[in-house]
């Protein structure tokens, strides 16, 4: 069956401090799929996600989201629509129900109930519990939770599970390919090539800005193209801040720093944890 | 007994200067001559001062007094903004909340009639608030920077979920807004605790009774608690809108 096009790339490139950090990208990226853009730190995966929901733009050509070109949607509805979940978890409140309507305020506590089930969280564990104190697989599927909240279209996952032992990482995989199995699609950046074609139905493999392949998860050699190495040099995408994400503490991640203790909006950010 | 010092009693006061050379020489600071040309920098600057002020006290007039005090506002907004180095238009929002801070604070001492518009009142009255406005604008700037370059994840984080830029950055306004407004507030709730405030210490040497001393103080401290709050506000806001752009994006701000 043939999937409407989420996303079409059409000559996109971005140019930082002169260099490429992605070069002439044409792509189609389809609805109710699982997408993975795959490719080492560097390769400009995480910056191609920022431009989905335009989080950067490109230096030059389209980036069109169902047929319309990003710039002439409202900002704020396409994020609402393409909801773009960061690789290294954020807690923006103290409570884990003000957490999850932080996008969306009016949420009963039945929703909130059933946005925790659908990211494998147990609400009887979970509420009244202040975010900062999660481990990091608990806060990475409430920050997905939080996503959903908002009633995406699409989620944009920049490296969900780096960051995670082996297990919270498993678990996110598998909310992830339960989400899809309710129609809900998903793009995904990673740098991890075994993880990305067990959880992905499409896979784009990106080397310093360009794809070097893409098509269905089993019918590439992934490893084998992940691990060709660049044709020239090894720079590190100046934008790409989650570069190196394979050295990080697996249970590491971020909360604000600074702030005054609990809020229920976003009035006061939780305190470093470090 | 009241007693307006000599040029002679400040020759002896110089004296003073001395044993603090004296300490720097003996000590071998290495900083006898940043002494000597500090305390003879004072002396230039404050009489240069002086002079400036008595002509314009017998000859501004209301208007020069505003011109002088628009002149302080500038070199403000152009101090503040080296602490907001790295936000887009930080001489901008700083001349913003500095001029909106002493304006609405002058405006309502001079129209309730607490001051008179007399160079001599409206300047340093003028002169104290246009500092006060310019330390508000500061911390703010300072701040805002700091959050910015901090809590970037945080902020992209609720600007991904899409929440106006205003709504994504409110914990890092308020703040900014907070750590700009705590020095006032510390120095309000001990007045006279732990010092005597400059207002009051100069009326007193000056002769004035106690209990009218306090009186203007207590109007100076007030004023000052508006001018530190409208002016870290509206320096807020200003930067708040430099900071993000068009598509509601935390522009690069250097740390």
């Amino acid at each position: 069956m043939e999937r409407a096009e989420l996303f079409s790339l059409e000559s996109v490139t971005l140019v930082v401090d002169g260099r490429r950090i992605l070069d002439g990208l044409d792509e189609h990226i389809h609805d109710g799929v699982v997408t993975a853009i795959a490719g080492p730190s560097g390769s400009g995966k995480s910056t191609l996600l920022r431009l989905l929901n335009r989080l950067a733009d490109p230096t030059s050509g389209r980036v069109l989201f169902r047929g319309t070109d990003v710039r002439d949607l409202d900002v704020l509805d396409l994020r609402r629509r393409a909801v773009l979940v960061q690789q290294r978890p954020v807690a923006l409140t103290h409570d884990v129900a003000a957490e999850v309507r932080v996008g969306a305020p009016g949420l009963s506590d039945a929703d909130i109930a059933t946005l925790l089930r659908r990211v494998a969280l147990d609400p009887a564990e979970m509420l009244g519990r202040d975010p900062t104190n999660l481990s990091g697989g608990e806060l990475q599927r409430l920050c997905l939770a939080r996503a959903l909240a908002v009633g995406p279209e699409v989620l944009l996952l920049d490296e969900p599970t780096s960051a995670l032992d082996p297990r919270s990482a498993d678990a996110v995989d598998a909310v992830i390919r339960a989400l899809t199995a309710d129609g809900l699609a998903v793009v995904l950046v990673s740098h991890d090539v075994v993880r990305s074609a067990r959880v992905a139905d499409d896979v784009r493999v990106l080397h310093e800005g360009r794809v070097t392949a893409r098509g269905p998860a089993g019918a590439l050699d992934l490893e084998h193209e992940l691990m060709s190495p660049p044709e020239d040099g090894h720079d590190h995408d100046p934008d790409d801040v989650r570069a190196h994400t394979s050295t990080h503490d697996p249970h590491e991640h971020v909360v604000r720093p600074a702030g005054q203790p609990p809020a229920s909006d976003l009035a006061a950010r939780p305190q470093e944890q470090t | 007994m009241t007693s307006i010092p000599t040029w002679s009693a400040v020759a002896v006061s110089g004296l003073l200067v001395l044993v603090a050379v004296g300490i720097a020489t003996w000590q071998r600071l290495g900083i006898s001559r940043d002494v000597v040309i500090a305390a003879l920098r004072a002396l230039v600057q404050l009489i240069a001062v002086g002079a400036v002020l008595a002509w314009l006290f017998a000859h501004a007039g209301v208007a020069g007094a505003l011109a002088w005090i628009v002149a302080m506002t500038v070199v403000a907004a152009n101090e503040s903004r080296r602490r907001g180095r790295g936000i887009p238009r930080a001489y901008r929002a700083a001349l913003l909340g500095i001029t909106v801070g002493t304006a609405a604070t002058l405006g309502v001492l001079v129209a309730g009639g607490v001051i008179s518009t007399e160079p001599q009142v409206l300047i340093p009255i003028g002169g104290m608030v246009v500092s006060g406005s310019m330390q508000a604008a500061s911390l703010t700037l300072t701040s805002l920077r700091r959050s910015a370059v901090e809590n970037r994840a945080a902020v992209e984080a609720a600007l991904s979920l899409g929440l106006p830029a205003h709504q994504a950055f409110a914990s890092e306004m308020r703040t900014a807004v907070r750590t700009a407004l705590i020095p006032t507030i510390d120095s309000t709730r001990v007045v006279g605790l732990i010092s005597l405030p400059g207002t009051m210490t100069g009326l007193i040497i000056a002769g004035v009774d106690p209990l009218v001393a306090i009186r203007y103080q207590l109007i100076v401290m007030y004023m000052l608690l508006a001018a530190w709050a409208v002016s870290s506000l509206v320096t807020a806001r200003a930067a708040q809108g430099a900071m993000f752009d068009d598509a509601q994006r935390l522009v690069p701000i250097s740390a």
